[in-house]
């Protein structure tokens, strides 16, 4: 008669051992709205700066340059804010779950 | 972003769009210009425009430029006016080949691409808004 050894798993007994965490593929989410934030910060700066060499009487801005820079801006300003009330709703989603 | 792509194409027809007004308010200035700074009467200027594939390289997009300025090779209209400090020794005047008409024509024409580009410009506006609507 053999007595088949008893493997160790490792693990307390009654602890199933879960799934590995799934790698996450694509960029992440702080990521997007870093993008986001650092393209509207770029063109705030851009607006600024021709709004400014506008007042300033620089004969290579126009009105429509220093009209449509403001525009871009507003823009995606904008963009960020939307991505970022996506992810609180998103976050607020989640906290709510009920266990 | 794209919209912007759309956005930079249309700026870059009011740009161009601007230099043509520029150049007819040129030539409407000078028309009676008799001492232009290469000597001689003022010659009429008139704009040629290139389009350019966009810097960020969206397919099948193409932006406009002002390719170059150029002179306007029409002969000078000849008055008669002895009494003129730039009349030649027969008493005739050497005035630009500037015809206000067909410059009155050129504005409107400028004037009305302009607003189209703005009109596109609004409307490339109003879609990025849409969009940044869509879910709320």
């Amino acid at each position: 008669m053999s007595v088949a050894p008893i493997t160790p798993t490792g693990l307390p007994i009654g602890v199933e051992r879960t799934a590995a965490p799934r790698a996450v593929t694509g960029p992440a989410f702080g990521d997007v709205l870093g993008d986001a934030i650092a393209s509207a910060r770029g063109n705030e700066t851009t607006a600024n700066d021709l709004a400014s060499r506008f007042a300033d009487g620089d004969p290579e801005v126009g009105i429509h340059e220093t009209v449509i820079a403001a525009e871009k801006a507003n823009i995606s300003l904008r963009y960020a804010t939307t991505l970022k009330n996506k992810l609180v709703e998103a976050y607020r989603e989640l906290m709510a779950t009920q266990v | 972003m794209d919209f912007f792509t759309a956005m930079e194409v249309s700026a870059s027809g009011l740009s161009a769009q601007r230099v043509r007004m520029n150049v007819s308010s040129s030539n409407l200035a000078n028309a009676s210009t008799t001492q232009a700074a290469g000597g001689g009467p003022y010659q009429r200027r008139d704009v040629a425009l290139q389009s350019v594939p966009m810097a960020n390289g969206a397919p099948g997009v193409n932006g406009v430029v002002v390719q170059r300025i150029v002179a306007d090779p029409n002969p000078p209209r000849l008055e008669y006016d002895p009494g003129h400090p730039d009349a030649d020794p027969d008493g005739y005047v050497a005035y630009p080949n500037v015809n206000p008409v067909e410059e009155m024509v050129d504005m409107i024409t400028a004037s009305r691409a302009y607003e189209a580009g703005v009109t596109a410009l609004s409307t490339s506006v109003s879609m990025a808004e849409r969009a940044l609507g869509i879910g709320r």
